[in-house]
């Protein structure tokens, strides 16, 4: 028997039976439509937290107190509470002077109770330098941003984040007044444009940034810094720089051999890489899940496929008598299978795509999220070929039952 | 030209199970090319047993059975399946008709197994309904059809490949009386053009079409006889 003719037989058997068809389908459908739905969110949602990492601004790198992994003061250490206090005003001077840096902020943080009248609010204040403005893109909408000189002569004065601003004034224009942070007076004199949260979790609209120095020796007690934030100059590769600077703070700290550094230096592109690596296993996870659908769907066309073997006895008994050949019963029986999984592929995959569209039409145009809407290739080529071997699969067994029925049994059977 | 097309000799079919049960035993006959032959019997005589086994459904268990020269012991299934499709055709009691398919599809079904080309189908089909007068019920459903006009497509579907020999196994059972003598009457011309006719059935009428009459009695041979001369002595056929 030719494939054309199988394939034209296997197609009739179908169509004769369009319900059956369908629901034995449906399975396929909706395991696939899953798979798109997922793998789409999942690149969307990969998309949005690379964008939101890359908004905090260009050519950065993070220096952080530590040593590298698996040392003494690898950041498990700092984070069970173990103060390193590596990071000075020298290696800040040292930095400036680098050619291939273009600014450097530093950066201390504490949690307080700010005060304004009536008002007070528990949140985060942030000593940074003038430079942090410019390196991580945050614009004031009112006021201005402090200078450099305020820095110098520990001018107490703060700009703060919209939620802070609206917790503490309402309605009212912070700009000129005077808010207390642990009982020590700042005047507010720039309020920043909102942000939201940020890539790291921190609402950066809670915000209160004031002069490191201000932060370091009146509010905290200290002489260094929790962290110091650097831009890379356009011109200079990012991981030259970053031999720079680690450079530069081994010769400031007097370490020979790198695996005993006391700080560690990530680059944007470092934090992308491994964002993108969590977020590539989430959507992988979502849409391992998403699979077991299809599995389920597969299981379904072998059962429906395994009724319809015995639905059909005498149909195959009467092939086998008139010159069907075992090969012959079973590619039709495969092909019904191939075809039941293909175009429940293909429906699936329209459904996939509708669904998508309509669920990023609502996230991003009645919800205004700031979602991407992404459809990947990926995933409808993933989608056709797990249908397909799925079809093949979970086909062959019935296929083979039918092929190995005995003419006679076959035509007697009732 | 060796005329003889079955040669069948200590033929034995046994069923297995929890007691083994003989359906034949030790029968054995030959029958030439273009022989009309009845085959009766009672029921549990072993008739049908014996067609499934002529007809390459089913395999003896022992003895010797050659059809055209070829012995069933030296075919595979496929060598079956390849004789049933080019040399036999095959009439049931049931008709076994796909219902769902037109009166065409079912009369090519043969021609698509035998690999006959798409531009060469429609021709042969075409005459093979015109041949049990159905041409105009050629697009409709088998399965709307009476049960007379069934079997004639049936028939048609058995001579589609043009086969030497057509088994027929109570083809007139399920029929009026009506329909059971134009089906009959089909395969009366069909033999008078050269086939070889094999049929199974109980009853009387039906049988004195054929030529010989081979009587099976609890899975034994119990005669095998020219029509002609049974009828002479006026022997009752059961």
């Amino acid at each position: 028997m030719r494939s054309k003719d199988a394939f034209k037989s296997a197609f009739k058997s179908l169509t004769q039976a369009p319900m059956r068809s369908f629901l034995t389908m449906l399975g396929i459908i909706i395991g696939i439509a899953s798979v798109i739905l997922l793998m789409s969110l999942g690149n969307s949602a990969q998309k949005l937290i690379l964008e939101q990492v890359q908004s905090v601004g260009s050519n950065l790198m993070f220096v952080i107190p530590g040593g590298p992994s698996g040392s003494r003061l690898s950041s498990p250490a700092s984070v069970q509470g173990i103060i390193i206090k590596t990071l000075n005003d020298k290696d800040l001077a040292s930095l400036r002077q680098e050619p291939s840096i273009e600014a450097v902020s530093p950066e201390v943080r504490g949690q307080a109770r700010v005060v304004f009248e009536n008002n007070d609010s528990e949140t985060t204040y942030q000593g940074v330098s003038s430079e942090f403005f410019k390196i991580r893109d945050f614009k004031v909408v009112k006021g201005v941003i402090f200078s450099k000189r305020d820095e110098e002569t520990y001018n107490k004065v703060a700009v703060i984040g919209q939620s802070i601003a609206t917790d503490l004034f309402g309605a009212r224009d912070p700009i000129g007044k005077t808010i207390r942070v642990k009982n020590i007076n700042f005047q507010v004199i720039g309020l920043l444009e909102e942000k939201g949260v940020g890539p790291f979790g921190v609402d950066q609209d809670e915000l209160i940034l004031i002069p490191v120095t201000v932060a370091q020796k009146q509010l905290l007690g200290i002489d260094y810094f929790a962290a110091i934030t650097i831009q890379a100059k356009d011109v200079y590769n990012i991981d030259y720089t970053k031999q720079r600077v680690e450079t530069i703070l081994r010769l400031n700290h007097r370490i020979e051999d790198k695996t005993k550094d006391d700080f560690q230096v990530s680059t944007q592109e470092d934090a992308l890489a491994i964002l993108g690596d969590i977020t590539g296993i989430l959507t992988a996870f979502l849409t391992a899940i998403a699979s077991i659908s299809l599995v389920v769907g597969g299981i379904g066309i072998m059962n429906i496929m395994l009724v319809s073997v015995i639905e059909r006895t005498r149909e195959i008994g009467l092939r086998k008598a008139i010159g069907a050949t075992n090969k012959d019963i079973m590619q039709q029986f495969l092909f019904e299978a191939i075809i039941l999984t293909f175009v429940g592929g293909i429906i699936g995959i329209l459904s996939g795509a509708i669904l998508v569209t309509l669920i990023y039409f609502v996230l991003i145009n009645v919800l205004s999220t700031g979602w991407f809407f992404s459809l990947p290739i990926t995933s409808i080529v993933i989608s056709v070929v797990v249908a397909t071997i799925t079809g093949v699969v979970f086909g062959i067994y019935p296929a083979r039952k039918a092929a190995k029925k005995n003419p006679i049994d076959a035509l007697r059977y009732e | 030209m060796n005329d003889v097309l079955i040669h069948v000799e200590n033929l034995k079919k046994d069923y297995d199970g929890d007691v083994v049960t003989t359906a034949l035993s030790d029968v054995s006959f030959d029958i030439k090319r273009g022989e009309f032959v009845s085959i009766m019997g009672p029921s549990g005589s072993g008739k049908s047993t014996l067609l499934h086994i002529l007809s390459f459904l089913d395999r003896p268990t022992s003895g010797t059975y050659s059809f055209s020269g070829k012995k069933i012991q030296d075919l595979t299934d496929n060598d079956l399946a390849f004789v049933r499709n080019s040399e036999m055709g095959f009439v049931f009691q049931a008709f076994n008709l796909l219902a769902r398919q037109t009166v065409y599809e079912n009369v090519e079904l043969p021609l698509i197994y035998s690999e006959t080309a798409v531009n060469k189908r429609k021709e042969i089909v075409e005459n093979a309904i015109a041949s049990v007068g159905l041409t105009e019920k050629m697009f409709m459903p088998a399965g709307k059809l009476s049960g007379g006009q069934k079997q004639r497509v049936a028939i048609a579907r058995a001579l589609v490949n043009n086969p030497p020999v057509i088994f027929a196994d109570e083809p007139t059972g399920n029929l009026d009386s009506k329909s059971g003598l134009q089906v009959m009457q089909i395969l009366k011309e069909l033999h008078a053009k050269g086939h070889t006719i094999i049929l199974v059935t109980h009853e009387t009428y039906t049988a004195q079409y054929g030529e010989r009459l081979i009587v099976l009695k609890d899975g034994f041979l119990e005669k095998d006889e020219p029509m002609k001369k049974i009828l002479n002595k006026n022997v009752e056929l059961k």
